[in-house]
């Protein structure tokens, strides 16, 4: 496993859980982590840069180009850009705050996704139905093994099940019945 | 002869600037349709491109953007945009069993399937449905009034949406009679203001101390990217080879369905021709790669079809796509708009021909996929890896509230800009608080524009 933090500088601070200074103004915006300060000069720097090359642009069009109608439409072209040029500054100078961890999964791993995964569907399914594409692409992937395992588990803790879920039924269909 | 090559000319670079622009903006996730497509495809019409260029622009950014939304969505679990929310469970599933390429490649070869199937089809549907667009363009108004209220009673608010049309259609109503007093007429200001009210709504809470409080975060959030794995040689991998024979059945199948229920939403569509795919296959690995594959076509497919649809049978913005993300293909003052008053409609309606939308559809598509699949195909780690890592989400909200301010004032002054800043928090809080969604407040403003003046009149006579 090899961990890359977005921001050099912080990768030798030894607790990450416990707030650092440039930790502590942390919130969660339109579904994304941001440091309000950064946040704030970014929205400040955004704005000036923007509306500086859309009424910069504005001036000058006049002047250039004929139609007063095209020179509006050029203006909010490079208003557009100045959006763009604001943002790649705020990019510059504010690194992400973000931990971007590269791994590949491990086994305990896996077989926990398909724990969820039975949870989820209710059965796994049997690989015996499957398409000769599927099966190869499931080898091929390495995944094979574990489809294979966690059908085996699935299909020893069944009959259990099987003899509950009946009463259950009944269960349900009794209180409805009732009602 | 020559006119006509140079027109195809033109339509063929515009679709391509538009799918490398939205190719690149699709790895940047948060990057809403709407919000993106909209203006950047406004500013195409307003600087005069001829109309074969304009819809190749539109429908090139939309379908590249499908494929590249892929790659935040399947390897860093973070949805590229709204359309991707729908396929980010499997897409987890899928990265956490330590497969995300495979989830990435089958999401762009079902998207690569159902676009090319999704344009002949949907012209075809328009053809079909074509005759009726006359006693539809008469009964717009109403037509309007009944499409936002089916709208708004689908999405997650259920009745709470429709009642909250009253108050939110008012306020449109209010805001244009006050921006009217000054000479002031706007539109691009409402969507872009009901685009961005989520992140408006954001910013507010986040300036409130209680709400504040609650959006507090410890530490740095984490992604993590799988390893890069690459299964074939060449630069092009044949799509149909990534996706198996019954995956490439239930893709066009699903395209095909989802082009004719044109007047949903596409998030609800690919959610829905999921579900129904998914109870039918059995085992759990099949289950996943197949849903994910279909879903991504049919979220190509809706855009396609909700934009081509209304625009080659009635002219008017009929289906949530339309009325959002496509809205300047049919309405963008001084140069395409819907006139309530008179009926008359100039905009690609009538300035392109059956074929012309069926050739220029496929050409756009065409230069889309050879843009963004094998870009995906080849680029995914790598394009992922540097977005998660240089691009702040501050960079990215600076840019956006940067396109309000130019938007905004560039349209209206700072009458422009208050109704944005109205809108969107008004939007913002309503979407948040009631589940009314984006789609519902698209059609709550040409239920303001063009039903209201009917309604009074009715009340009137």
């Amino acid at each position: 496993m090899q961990h890359d933090h977005s921001t050099p500088a912080l990768a030798a601070e030894p607790s990450l859980g416990e707030g650092g200074p440039a930790r502590q103004n942390l919130y969660e915006v339109w579904g994304d982590t941001i440091d309000v300060r950064d946040l704030a000069i970014s929205i400040a720097i955004g704005a000036v840069v923007s509306l500086g090359a859309y009424f910069a642009a504005k001036l000058l069009m006049h002047s250039l180009v004929e139609s007063a109608q095209m020179a509006r439409a050029y203006a909010m072209l490079v208003g557009i850009l100045g959006c763009l040029a604001g943002g790649a500054i705020s990019a510059f100078f504010f690194k992400p705050k973000r931990e971007v961890l590269e791994h590949q999964a491990d086994q305990g791993f896996r077989e926990q996704v398909v724990a969820d995964l039975l949870k989820e569907y209710g059965s796994l399914g049997r690989l015996e139905d499957l398409s000769p594409e599927v099966t190869a692409e499931l080898k091929e992937l390495q995944l094979y093994e574990l489809f294979r395992q966690a059908q085996a588990r699935e299909e020893e803790a069944r009959p259990v099940n099987a003899s509950v879920a009946p009463s259950a039924g009944a269960a349900v269909s009794l209180s409805g019945g009732r009602g | 002869m020559d006119a006509l090559l140079y027109e195809i000319m033109v339509a063929f670079a515009l679709g391509l600037l538009g799918a490398v622009v939205f190719a690149a903006i699709g790895l940047v996730s948060g990057t809403d349709e709407t919000t993106t497509l909209a203006p950047l495809t406004l500013l195409v019409v307003l600087l005069g491109a001829p109309p074969a260029g304009v819809l190749t622009f539109f429908l090139a950014g939309a379908v590249a953007k499908h494929m590249t939304h892929a790659v935040p969505t399947a390897l860093l679990g973070i949805p590229g945009d709204t359309a991707a929310t729908a396929l980010l469970a499997d897409a987890n599933y899928l990265r956490k069993l330590g497969v995300p390429h495979i989830a990435l490649r089958k999401m762009i070869s079902g998207a690569a399937v159902a676009a090319l199937i999704a344009v002949p089809l949907s012209v075809l549907f328009a053809v079909l449905l074509a005759p009726f667009g006359e006693v539809i363009k008469q009964f717009a108004p109403w037509v309007f009034l009944c499409a936002a209220l089916t709208i708004a009673y689908f999405s997650a608010g259920r009745w709470a949406a429709v009642l909250a049309l009253v108050p939110f259609v008012m306020v449109i109503v209010a805001l244009q009679a006050l921006t009217g007093q000054y000479g002031v007429k706007l539109s691009v200001s409402y969507f872009l203001g009901i685009a961005v009210a989520p992140l408006i709504a954001s910013l507010f809470s986040l300036l409130a101390p209680a709400e504040r409080q609650r959006m507090r975060r410890d530490d740095y959030r984490v992604f993590s990217l799988a390893p890069d794995v690459k299964g074939w040689s060449g630069y092009f991998p044949n799509p149909l080879k990534i996706i198996n024979p019954r995956q490439t059945r239930v893709t066009a199948m699903a395209a095909s369905v989802s082009s004719a229920t044109f007047v949903f939403s596409p998030v609800a569509m690919t959610v829905i021709m999921g579900e129904i795919i998914g109870s039918r296959i059995k085992h759990a690995y099949d289950r996943l790669t197949t849903v994910i594959t279909a879903r991504n076509g049919v979220t190509e497919s809706t855009y396609i079809a909700e934009t081509l649809i209304p625009l080659m049978a009635f002219g008017l913005p009929l289906s949530p796509v339309a009325a959002g993300p496509a809205a300047p293909l049919f309405n963008a003052p001084p140069r395409f708009w819907v006139d309530n008053a008179t009926g008359e409609i100039n905009n690609l309606h009538n300035l392109l021909n059956t074929g012309e939308f069926l050739g220029y559809g496929m050409l756009a598509v065409i230069v889309a996929i050879l843009v963004a699949y094998p870009f995906t195909m080849n680029f995914a780690h790598g394009a992922a890896a540097f977005v998660a890592r240089r691009i702040s989400h501050e960079a990215v909200i600076a840019t956006f509230i940067g396109l309000v301010l130019v938007i905004g004032i560039w349209e209206g002054g700072l009458l422009g800009l208050m109704v944005i800043l109205t809108i969107g928090l008004l939007g913002g809080f309503l979407a948040r608080f009631l589940g009314f969604n984006i789609g519902v407040q698209f059609m709550a403003y040409y239920t303001a524009v063009l039903s209201v003046p009917a309604i009074v009149a009715l009340a009137g006579s």
